[in-house]
């Protein structure tokens, strides 16, 4: 007798925001998309669901409702994803199991059942579980996935007894037959509001009225017709476990373990021509804890000598306490492996050896602490360039020819004192750092207003007049004025080469 | 003193670039000096009109011009020498305009090369002038024939001087004479913010995104011209050459002198001659039994004038448009400043008997001024189309064409895009825009934005408030205006640069009706109204079912019975005076003549409420103050409204009579009305004419009231002539509607969507005037609402709803479906075979609960009609298909599903309402029926409870919101303070039914609940339709929608 459990997710969206946002608890939350310019609400969670804010209507409306309403964007795949690795989470009860539209979930129970205490228990547990994941659950179990998907949604909880279907769903509303809108407002308009109500209609006269649709989705319900559930399967791709009968105590066995995933792994990954930009390592404690540790790379790699170099500074992170009794090895990021061409020269070997260096340097001194120069849209100089990874690809960045730019801009610029004709002209002389340095040649002013929208205290807000000089040795210098009249006040704000 | 004309501006009308007003602009050149200034906007000359404007006041020269942008060539500056060259110049930009059906505008050399002659140009260099550009240069030298600069701007880019030099090396070295200009795009320094956010709106990015974007620095501003002598130094030509273009460029844009059209006169007849004569025939017509004598004097006074000032052409030409409407049974009614003259009157372009009232033909056409005579003409909404295009047709595109608008920036809009543009997040973008009422100009409510979780003080959102403060009225895009033609005897295109419209079969010109009126260009508007559609529907349907022929004309007048009802403020339906504020004043105006309407008409407006002009007014007439006047002057200008001003006219005599302006002047004034808001030049005129006033010993207070008033009609304003055009069509409807309640019902239906009741009311009252209303039948009705006979009803006739309005149902099938019906379909088999219309539209039917004649509810309507399929195409018959079906049992439908699915289908339910059917519940909670609040005592506590028909917060106001409320026995009043608005702000603007607690409040007849608590009660509309949960709610949810676009608008005012 084949037993079939539906789970309803009813506010699947809202819980991942909520469980992302955990400071936004109490307040109602609404997540919505744009369309045409107007917001609407996509998704409400249960509190706002409870002020009267309904899915569809705009985001005005709803504020009108609720006015400490919380508010996030919508992200439509990421709730597909989340089903999916619930879905995932549900293969502890039964080998199959499926998402269904984008809330539910299908779970192929036939024989479980008795391993979790009965299906009474089994459904309590599951519920149980997904509520402490921060999901609202609802489910029922029924003998075929059509009764299941009516019931958890509106008899959740019900178990129906193999055969009991047809009772079970007769004082549903029709809704629950999974029916396309349209068909169901058609019901409705004939007074055909539930289930049962279809019952003692004649099949030729619902079909000539409503196709096949109807007919077939009550046989599927009341076991007239088979319904496959298509099962996800567990695919960890790149993926390496290792359980221990005898839980691990030393640190040294954890980086040896560690060492043997990441071989297996690499191993794999050279088979297809792959590389990880990061990995990541779970170690299951006895007392129910997780260690974890992570690492990136700057470029695809699976070379395992290099990838356990770097994880060699963080193995404090992966302390067995009182017993690790399990390890996973999983990649963060795949990317396919630039095939190399073997070098020819030493010189050609650099790269590599760049990348191997930056990545051991990105790990000792924090990803942050090793960056290169992209150039950035400001008019503001010190603005004119922002810090990217090292490797980032800034193909379609150039720095915009034109402007006559230092190769040095000090990072604080330096007051200089001077002496001035008039209000445009550069300064006849000017002392940097104690010396004097007499103007030869001056260019300029080039104009810098300030970043109004940016720039909030007022010396920021000034407007700054630069100008190129070169002194009587040829040093050439890039000044400014920043103020005017007798406010004005001068800063040397790079060098030439 | 150093001479310089800055020649190269953008003004905000290069949308979404610059930063200043054409205005702004010219008004700062003529301070700092400039010898001439020109505007020089991308493709177009959309504001030149007004910099034209400004430069005549403040005394400054303007270069006409534009900045031409071109496809395969660097961009020109192009300023037409004289009058032929303009032409050439708008007839250039027109080409490149009428090419593109978007609001672009491309443009190729070989246009320019086709318009050059009598061109000054100007080469604008590019970015990076280079030896590329050199060659452009010399190919350009050797095909433009007339004189060639070339600019050059110091950009402060830090190699102005090197790069100045090398184009000053260019213009020498390809013989181009090189001339300064600063690429203005804003004249003050401070408008560089506002013209950063501009960009960024423009490029659709963010200010944090906008990068090179946006401008390095604030230079792009107006510079006097020792500035400019400073940067250009070492090029003093360059300056000169300035002065020497903008000498050159003789074109003045008052050279557009206008001519009529001629019309085509009968041989031998000059076109006043023509008129004279097709107005003595008029009057002889008008008045059969004798011309009165002061109408005979004024016409000959009239023709008199026109004759001196040539108007002839013009009156011919709007009596034509007339004619023709006429002559297709299209009804139509003149106003405006000169329609209510006798001429008009004579020529039937207005219904006004001048014999009725007095209006002073000079007061709009005088010898003194020299512009012309202004006639809008309204007609029917349903057909204007038809006159448009035979307006097209008659005069061609080459010379007629439709005056533009100018969409400018609102709160909203301008809230929205700068809060785009400054990254706030799109949720409080939208959030900001919603706490926007109306388009006042009063800073935001800080404690709304507080109520949204936002904090006013935040410095983005600061920004964001200020800059969008300063966008309100910047210029977005040229649109057509509703009507306003205008009409060349010249070349359209020779006069103003003309574009395709979004809508097919329309062009516009780029200027709108202030510039037209500004340069003297004719227009005439044509515009429609949907109560003259009416109108013409209930004379017909009265002409046919009770053999009655009427005309606006002659319509009985002073009918008692008419006025009786207005006295009630049975006023449903009713043109002008239908409008809440309107209902609620009747009954105090207690109108019993035309003149009285006319009053109506124009008093319940801002002007007068915001000027206190209302009470005063009611106090003298019903005779509980006396009516005296501050001088025997105004007590002739203001002796028919009892010494109150009313009315635009008297604004204007009020100036010349007791302020001592000239006519002129008071004709300054009475523009400046329409632009006060936007110019902000009223605080001279404020001064002149309160202390004129005062100084002719008229009382401080007075002329201060006189003057608010003023002010207020620089949105709404209403002359005396239009006020009595829409006074007539007032009292020929509700004539229409004392007499024919049910065809005046249904000529209203047929005119749908018009006028400020939705059909549900229009039905309820005319029930209540013991019309008969059936239902919508596939056997009985029509597309358009019909009238059958019926002996109880009143008048005889029941009005027959008709398909138009079942929600979703298409004309053509209704058209079918009768067509196919011979006698009557019988069946619904039947109905699927003969009807030829699809199976949704019939589905359609059934709910809409249209096949009762054949026996059938609409459950079992649908039932077997959905058991039919799809329908054959007529004439091929097929067999019953159902007819060995066995009958099926469907459950009976409740009355509350079937009031329920009834608004669902018609917007409307002839069966119940709703409230009646919440009645007992209602009643247990202490809930009186809106009937009988009229029975309560002033100040009783009252609770009330119906459906939200309307809500509103008129300017005028301050903050209270007005609500009414429907349930089944009526109507009730709510007025909301504003500290009780604050707090059931979202009942208020939520629900779909309210419970309202509070104190009655009576006026005479009026009655109206002050609320201090509210309930939103929408979920209760459930239960009443338990089946069908959800489609009444969203039915009302889209009353509700439809309410909201409408609270802004003020249609009390309209």
């Amino acid at each position: 007798m084949r037993r079939i459990a539906s789970i309803w997710l009813p506010h699947l969206a809202s819980d991942l925001a909520h469980r992302h946002r955990p400071d936004q608890s109490g307040k109602p939350l609404v997540l919505i998309t744009e369309q045409a310019n107007r917001l609407f609400v996509a998704a409400p969670d249960a509190l706002a669901e409870a002020s009267g804010i309904a899915p569809g209507q705009t985001l005005a409306d709803a504020r009108a409702l609720a006015s400490d309403l919380a508010v996030m964007s919508f992200d439509p795949a990421a709730v597909t994803r989340a089903l999916e690795s619930i879905a995932q989470w549900c293969l502890r009860y039964t080998p199959a199991t499926s998402p269904v539209g984008e809330d539910g979930i299908f779970l192929d129970l036939t024989g479980c059942a008795p391993l979790f205490g009965g299906e009474t228990a089994l459904l309590a547990d599951l519920v149980a579980r997904l509520e402490r994941q921060g999901f609202e659950a609802r489910a029922s179990i029924a003998g075929t996935p059509g009764a299941a998907w009516a019931l958890a949604r509106f008899a959740p909880g019900t178990i129906a007894a193999p055969g009991a279907e047809r009772a079970a769903l007769a004082g549903l509303p029709v809704e629950a037959l999974r029916l396309a809108p349209e068909t169901a407002a058609t019901l409705h308009q004939l007074g055909l509001r539930t289930i049962g109500a279809l019952y003692d209609l004649s099949r030729a006269a619902l079909a000539r009225r409503f196709g096949d649709e109807l007919c077939r989705r009550l046989d599927q319900a009341l076991d007239r017709t088979f319904e496959p559930i298509s099962p996800v399967r567990e695919v960890p791709p790149w993926r390496e476990r290792r359980d221990f009968a005898e839980p691990l105590l030393q640190p040294e066995d954890v980086a040896t373990t560690l060492r043997r995933l990441i071989e297996s792994l690499c191993a794999r990954l050279a088979a297809e021509g792959l590389g990880v930009r990061g990995l990541e390592c779970l170690g299951f404690r006895t007392n129910g804890s997780t260690a974890h540790a992570r690492i990136g790379t700057s470029r695809p790699s699976n070379d395992p000598v290099h990838l356990v170099r770097l994880f060699a500074e963080k193995l404090s992170l992966l302390d067995p306490g009182d017993g690790m009794d399990g390890m996973v090895l999983s990649p963060t990021a795949l990317d396919p492996l630039a095939s190399e061409q073997p070098a020819l020269t030493r010189d050609g070997t650099q790269t590599g050896d760049l990348a191997a260096l930056l990545d051991r340097l990105a790990n000792r001194l924090g990803a942050a602490n090793v960056f290169a120069l992209a150039p950035a849209e400001s008019h503001r100089p010190e603005r004119a360039q922002r810090r990217v990874a090292p490797g980032t690809a800034v193909r379609n960045l150039r720095w915009p020819d034109g402007m006559r730019r230092p190769l040095r801009l000090f990072a604080d610029p330096e007051a200089i004192e001077t002496e001035i004709a008039t209000s445009e002209e550069a300064p006849l002389h000017f002392t940097w750092r104690r010396v004097r340095h007499f103007v030869h040649q001056a260019e300029g002013p080039e104009r810098v207003a300030a970043e109004w929208w940016r720039d909030a205290a007022p010396a920021a807000r000034e407007t700054r007049d630069y100008y190129c000089v070169e002194d009587e040795d040829g040093c050439r210098f890039w000044l400014y004025r920043q103020g005017t009249g007798d406010a004005s006040r001068w800063y040397l704000h790079g060098l030439f080469a | 003193m150093t001479q310089y004309a800055e020649l190269q501006v953008t003004s905000n009308f290069s949308f979404l670039r610059g930063a200043s007003h054409p205005h702004e602009l010219v008004m700062t050149a003529a301070l700092l000096g400039h010898r001439a200034i020109a505007i020089t906007d991308r493709n177009s000359l959309a504001g030149v009109v007004r910099a034209h404007d400004a430069a005549r006041q403040v005394g400054i020269r303007l270069v006409v011009g534009a900045r031409l942008d071109f496809d395969d060539a660097p961009s020109f500056l192009c300023f037409p020498t004289d009058r032929a060259a303009y032409g050439r110049l708008s007839r250039l930009i027109t080409a490149g305009r009428r090419r593109v059906s978007n609001t672009e505008c491309r443009l190729t050399l070989d246009d320019l090369l086709a318009h050059q002659a009598g061109q000054i140009l100007v080469t604008l260099p590019p970015e990076k002038p280079d030896d590329a550009f050199v060659r452009i240069l010399k190919d350009l030298r050797t095909r433009l024939g007339g004189p060639l600069y070339l600019a050059a701007q110091h950009l402060y880019r830090g190699d102005d001087a090197a790069r100045v030099e090398s184009l000053a090396a260019m213009a020498n070295e390809c013989g181009l004479a090189f001339v300064a200009t600063n690429d203005v795009h804003y004249h003050r320094p401070t408008r560089r913010v506002l013209q950063d956010v501009l960009t960024c709106i423009r490029e659709h990015c963010t200010v944090d995104q906008a990068g090179f974007r946006l401008m390095a620095n604030a230079e792009r501003h107006l510079k006097s011209p020792d500035d400019m002598a400073r940067l250009f130094a070492r090029y003093p030509e360059a300056l000169a050459h300035s002065v020497e273009i903008a000498a050159l460029c003789r074109f003045d844009l008052s050279e557009l002198r206008y001519e009529y059209p001629v019309d085509p006169c009968p041989p031998g007849l000059t076109s006043q001659e023509y008129l004279v004569r097709e107005s003595q025939t008029g009057v002889r017509q008008r008045y059969p039994r004798g011309i009165p004598d002061k109408v005979a004097k004024q016409l000959a006074h009239e023709l008199d004038l026109v004759a001196k000032l040539g108007y002839a052409p013009y009156f011919l030409t709007v009596y034509d448009i007339v004619r023709f409407a006429r002559s297709k049974a299209i009804l139509c009614q003149g106003r405006g400043s000169a329609a209510n003259s006798v001429i008009c009157y004579c020529l039937g372009i207005t219904a006004v008997d001048p014999a009725q009232s007095d209006l002073l033909f000079e007061r709009f056409v005088s010898a003194e001024r020299d512009e012309p005579p202004d006639i809008d003409v309204d007609f029917e909404h349903e057909r204007r189309e038809e006159v448009i295009q035979y307006v097209y047709g008659k005069y061609g595109r080459e010379h007629a064409g439709i005056a533009a608008t100018v969409i400018t920036y609102r709160r909203r809009s301008a809230i929205r895009d700068v809060g785009k543009a400054l990254g706030l997040s799109l949720d409080m973008v939208g959030a900001l825009a919603e706490t926007v009422w109306g388009m006042s100009l009063d800073d935001i409510d800080r404690g709304q934005v507080r109520a949204l979780g936002l904090d006013p003080d935040a410095p983005r959102l600061r920004l964001a408030l200020t800059l969008a403060s300063k966008l309100l009225g910047f210029p977005r895009h040229l649109s057509q205006h509703v009507g306003g033609f205008v009409i060349t005897k010249s070349l359209l295109s020779e006069v103003v640069p003309i574009a395709n419209a979004a809508m097919a079969e329309r062009t516009f010109v780029e200027w709108n009706k202030d510039d037209l009126d500004t340069l003297g260009i004719l227009k005439i508007d044509v515009l429609s109204l949907g109560m003259l559609t009416a109108i013409r529907k209930g004379f017909e349907l009265i002409e046919r079912h009770h053999g009655r022929r009427l005309e606006i004309a002659s319509v009985p007048q002073d009918d008692a019975a008419t006025y009786d009802m207005l006295c009630r403020a049975d006023s449903i339906g009713v043109f002008q005076v239908e409008s809440r504020a309107q209902m609620s004043f009747l009954p105090r105006m207690k109108p019993r003549c035309f003149y009285d309407l006319v009053i109506e008409v124009a008093i319940v407006r801002p002007g007068p409420i915001q000027g206190d002009m209302v009470h005063p007014y009611l106090r003298r007439r019903n005779k509980e103050e006396e009516v005296e006047f501050p001088s025997p002057n105004l007590k002739e200008v203001l002796g028919k409204t009892l010494g109150v001003p009313l009315f635009q006219e008297q604004a204007m005599r009020i100036a010349i009579v007791a302020a001592g302006f000239t006519p002129g002047e008071a004709d300054q004034l009475r523009r400046a009305m329409a632009t006060f808001r936007k110019a902000g030049t009223i605080g001279t005129f404020r001064t002149k004419m309160i202390e004129g006033m005062v100084a002719r010993s008229y009382d401080r207070g007075f002329a201060e009231r006189c003057f608010s008033q003023i002010e207020g009609f620089g949105e709404y304003g209403f002359p005396e002539s239009h006020a009595a055009s829409f006074a007539l069509l007032a009292y020929v409807s509700a004539w229409l509607k004392c007499h024919y309640p049910a065809a005046f019902a249904c000529a209203l239906l047929n005119s749908q969507p018009m006028g400020f009741y939705a059909p549900a009311q229009i039905v309820r009252n005319a029930k209540e005037h013991g019309v008969e209303i059936r239902p919508v039948d596939v056997n009985h009705s029509l597309w358009d609402c019909t009238l059958e006979p019926a002996a109880s009803s009143t008048g005889g006739v029941a009005l027959r709803l008709g398909f138009r309005q079942i929600k979703g149902f298409a004309e053509d099938d209704a058209r079918n479906l009768v067509a196919g019906r011979n006698n009557a379909y019988a069946d619904p088999h039947a109905l699927w075979r003969r009807a030829g219309i699809g199976v949704a539209a019939l589905e359609r039917l059934a709910a809409a609960d249209a096949l009762a004649s054949m026996g059938l509810q609409r459950r079992e309507a649908l039932w077997a009609l959905k058991g039919l399929g799809e329908a054959p195409p007529p004439l091929f018959a097929r067999d019953d298909p159902l007819a060995g079906e066995p009958t099926v049992a469907l459950p009976a439908m409740s009355l509350g599903e079937a009031v329920s699915v009834d608004y669902t289908t018609l917007r409307l339910s002839l069966k119940s309402h709703p409230l009646a059917l919440l009645r007992d519940g209602l009643t247990t909670r202490g809930v009186t029926p809106a009937a009988r609040l009229a029975t309560l005592a002033n100040g009783a506590r009252v609770r009330i409870a119906g459906l939200v028909l309307v809500r509103q917060r008129p300017g005028s106001a301050k903050g209270v919101i007005f609500v009414t409320l429907e349930d089944e026995t009526g109507v009730a009043n709510v007025i909301i303070w504003p500290h009780v608005f604050e707090r059931f702000r979202r009942e208020v603007m939520g629900a779909v039914l309210l419970i309202v607690t509070g104190r009655l409040q009576r006026e005479g007849i009026v009655t109206h609940v002050v609320a201090d608590r509210l309930e939103d009660r929408s979920t209760e509309l459930r239960t009443i339709a338990t089946s069908h949960e959800t489609a009444i709610t969203h039915e009302f949810t889209a009353m509700v929608e439809n309410q909201r676009d409408r609270r802004f608008s003020s249609r009390d005012f309209r």
